[in-house]
């Protein structure tokens, strides 16, 4: 027996010195790149065992141990990678003494679904795995093995263990995770823009992120998580469409519209229906006597949780895209935009007096004031402010990529203002989202008004690769970065109605972002990421999702006729909008 | 017109210009002899110049573009030409020569992430290593995920011994799905210069995983695991690696050493004798052979 050898003195010794000359070449040579340098040995060890009883650990990079799923999300497909395995069992256990679950995988390797061959451009490029997901071996329980684990797995977790075999039988690798299905339901669909991305550059040299010419490959989709698909409720719109809000009782829709003639001062505001119509009737003119040119006028536009009213960011009316907003856009599809206001107010619209006014204490044209959210009873605003600037000073620059150092810095901090009917008050830092030295915005009020989540990254806002969600009380406090970031770009994030989930895009699989959920519990924990799986093609990004309480095929469709002039001359405009 | 010192260097160049020894001759197609003979003008040449990058033939292409920048240094693409010129000479192989075209384009306002690139490649074989850092962070700020950049500049960081530098550059989120097998050696071995061995076991741990036929991730994550004390760990990984590449004799040299530190001496002996019936010569093999016999024959 091994363990029985005893070495004599004489054995120890040159040991020793074996063992020293082995170390000393080790230590000269260890960990420096490996073309340069042969291998050397490292310190002593203990006895060695039967190698083949020590199982190597597999790498599963989803679910993430801890996930927590929604009831009846359609079955996810688990990734993991293995060097040591050539097939694999994956056993579920039940803490609810249930049956355990048994499969045998031969491995399946990760691949890219369909591709849409009308976003295909020279100025994109196809999916393609990562380093990581080409090595990536995948499952997919069928819908009867997932309803089962779904179950299971309620009151307490369910433990999945993967392990890897070769030569036959022979156990080499293994690795567990831990999960469980939420007794909270999603219990809304997500409504979102499903994006080519597909950056032009005109004669003239300047890049737009989309040609007018494929403007209507934009798609506007509803997914309820219950359904292995998302229906297409909207597409081929002649114009742009933006940023969108519906009221917390779903009753109300708005959304920055950009036409006709690419007039960026319009606003759609419409009762939420199966079928939907957005009519020239329906839209509101932030910009009546085109005064601001063809430029971004509304900015952010919330509808208010009652849907009564709107709230913006306005520049005022002498002011044009080029004064009160940073725009660069980049020929690289995968961050083809850097896109933040550096000036600006916040403003209120009526729609039951078509008045549109600035909200006191957030109308300094000193700071600019933007990304404004309404508290769940309508009562306080929380919004984004920093110091106004020129958006691009005199001599700075343009910036090549997104995070270029020539960006024009602007770091935003979350203030708190009271709504007061609209007479607005003093706004004051939110602790724990100002005053950090990183650029804190786009906050969202849980339906329980119990927390902000808001984006926390380097410079500006808006689809920035360093974004990260964090979580605060909404009173203030210390943020916690949350569980659910990925490792790229974390935004735009919108909560369910009943306040228990919160859907978010992120580029971490793909350039083409995609969907995730996170769990929120009452006390502001989160869970990992799911991906919301099959959103779009493979090489169409989905973004700005907001959740509408609606029934999960609320909406059929929508058309929308935006040739003619709006019909309402524009809202009258109180105070100074400068 | 002031003729700078670019201009006459590709001056100087032209003068000892032409086909390289063993490469084809210069011979400009048919279709621009004419104009070449007819209307010599800079445009000319920078067709051709770019026609002979399309056959690969760098140093014809590279004399090509000389003339034309030569014939009219003021031109509209200038910068464009220079940085052509640059790479011309660079896959020629003349990587000295090409610094002063890439820098010199870059002055001019070319700018793309791959004239950092070739510029930091040719830096770097010139062994303008701290130069060429810089080139690399030029290169990394077009294109972040740069898998060249990102290995070539941790490889000098690394050679600099400057492993805070390394983790800084490597250890980013956005990297994670692309990280090459190089970038987790180099990531790995940073960690490991700074004391943080289960950091590296990790990450080597999950690169093999994403490289499963890297040997080098291999041995290097066998020697973490042996300074951790996780032998058993060790062995199982390199007892897997022979199995996987039974005819490589690093595999069972890697798998000799950590048997040697286990104490198994027949079984290192074993291994040790099987890499040099693979083929390694070295000395470090036959020493390592030697070794074990002696440590066998003094525990009879």
């Amino acid at each position: 027996m091994f363990s029985d050898f005893r070495p004599s003195q004489q054995t120890r010794r040159k040991a020793l010195v074996f063992l020293t000359l082995f170390a000393v070449s080790f230590l000269c040579i260890a960990f420096l790149p490996s073309h340069l340098h042969p291998l050397g040995i490292g310190a002593p060890a203990h006895a060695a065992q039967d190698a083949a009883k020590t199982l190597s650990p597999i790498s599963i990079d989803y679910p993430e141990n801890g996930s927590i799923f929604p009831p009846g999300i359609t079955p996810p497909t688990f990734l993991w990678r293995d060097a040591a395995g050539t097939s694999w069992s994956i056993d579920i256990a039940f803490a609810d003494k249930s049956a355990p679950i048994h499969v045998v995988s031969k491995g399946d390797r990760m691949t890219l679904g369909p591709i849409d061959p009308d976003a295909v451009a020279d100025s994109n490029q196809p999916p393609r795995l990562t380093t990581r997901q080409a090595a990536t071996w995948i499952w997919t329980p069928d819908a009867d093995t997932w309803s089962a684990m779904q179950a299971h797995s309620v009151a307490q977790a369910a433990t999945v263990v993967i392990t890897g075999y070769r030569d036959g039988q022979v156990a080499y690798s293994q690795s567990r995770l831990q999960f469980t299905t939420s007794r909270d339901p999603v219990g809304a669909p997500i409504f979102y823009r499903d994006v080519p991305l597909m950056p032009s550059a005109g004669v003239n040299g300047v890049v737009s992120p989309l040609a007018p010419t494929a403007i209507h490959l934009i798609h506007w989709r509803l997914r309820d998580i219950t359904r292995p698909e998302s229906h297409t409720v909207l597409k081929d719109m002649p114009t742009c469409g933006n940023c969108h809000s519906f009221s917390a009782d779903g009753k109300t829709f708005g959304m920055d519209i950009d036409g006709p003639a690419n007039d960026k001062g319009l606003y759609a505001v419409v009762p939420v229906q199966k079928h939907m119509t957005i009519d020239s009737k329906d839209m509101v003119s932030w910009n009546p006597a085109g005064q601001v040119g063809t430029t971004r006028v509304g900015f952010m536009s919330q509808v208010s949780p009652d849907g009564r009213y709107v709230l913006s960011t306005f520049a005022g009316p002498d002011l044009k895209l080029g004064d009160s907003y940073y725009v660069t856009n980049f020929l690289d599809y995968r961050f083809l935009q850097v896109f933040f206001p550096t000036r600006g107010i916040l403003a209120w619209y009526d729609r039951t007096t078509g008045q549109r006014t600035p909200l006191p204490g957030a109308d300094n044209p000193k700071y600019v004031q933007t990304d404004g959210v309404w508290s769940p009873d309508g009562k306080y605003i929380v919004f984004a402010r920093a110091e106004a600037r020129d958006p691009r000073p005199a001599g700075q620059p343009r910036a090549l990529h997104a995070l270029d150092a020539s960006e024009t810095q602007i770091q935003y901090d979350l203030y708190r203002i009271p709504f007061n009917d609209g007479k607005g008050g003093v706004a004051e830092p939110l602790a724990g989202a100002s005053g950090n030295g990183m650029s804190n915005n786009f906050p969202k009020v849980s339906p329980d008004g119990r927390w902000i989540v808001f984006v926390q990254c380097k410079n500006g806002q808006l689809m920035r690769p360093d974004s990260q969600l964090y979580i605060v009380p909404s009173t203030g406090g210390t943020a916690r970065r949350m569980r659910a970031n990925t490792s790229l770009m974390n935004s735009w994030h919108s909560f369910s109605p009943n306040g228990r989930w919160m859907v978010f895009s992120s580029k971490a699989r793909s350039p083409y972002t995609q969907m995730y959920l996170t769990h929120i519990d009452a006390d502001g924990n989160d869970s990992p990421a799911i991906l919301i799986d099959n959103t779009t093609a493979a090489n169409r990004a989905v973004n700005i999702p907001e959740f509408a309480n609606i029934a999960g095929d609320g909406i059929e469709d929508i058309a929308v006729h935006v040739a003619d002039a709006p019909k309402d001359p524009g809202p009258k405009v109180a105070g100074a909008l400068k | 017109m002031t003729i700078r010192p670019f201009f006459l260097m590709v001056g100087m160049l032209l003068a000892s210009a032409g086909a390289l020894p063993g490469q084809a001759p210069c011979t400009p197609p048919e279709s621009m002899k004419a104009q070449l003979q007819d209307n010599p003008k800079a445009a000319a040449y920078t067709d051709l110049g770019v026609w002979f990058a399309g056959q690969k033939q760098y140093a014809c292409a590279a004399d090509a573009f000389a003339t034309s920048l030569q014939k009219e240094p003021d031109q509209k693409d200038a910068a464009h030409i220079a940085f052509m010129f640059g790479v011309s000479l660079y896959f020629s192989g003349d990587f000295r020569e090409s610094i002063p075209a890439l820098q010199e384009a870059e002055q001019l306002g070319y700018r793309d992430g791959s004239l950092h690139l070739i510029l930091a490649g040719a830096l770097d074989q010139s062994h303008s290593t701290r130069d060429a850092e810089q080139e690399w962070r030029s290169a990394l700020e077009f294109d972040p995920e740069s898998s060249t950049a990102l290995d070539a500049l941790s490889n000098d960081l690394l050679l600099d011994k400057d492993f805070p530098a390394v983790i800084a550059l490597l250890n980013v989120p956005r990297l994670l799905g692309q990280r090459t097998p190089q970038q987790s050696l180099n990531l790995a071995a940073a960690y490991a210069a700074t004391g943080k061995l289960d950091e590296a076991a990790n990450l080597l741990r999950d690169g093999l995983n994403t490289s499963p036929d890297s040997l080098d991730i291999s041995n290097r994550l066998a020697i973490v695991l042996m300074q951790l004390n996780r032998g058993d760990e060790a062995l199982a990984l390199l007892d897997l690696a022979v199995k996987q590449h039974p005819e490589n004799a690093r595999a069972h040299e890697a798998l000799g050493l950590v048997l040697a530190q286990s104490k198994e001496m027949g079984a290192a002996k074993e291994q040790f004798e099987r890499a040099i019936a693979l083929g390694d010569n070295s000395p470090e093999a036959k020493a390592n052979l030697a070794k074990a016999v002696a440590a066998l024959g003094s525990e009879k």
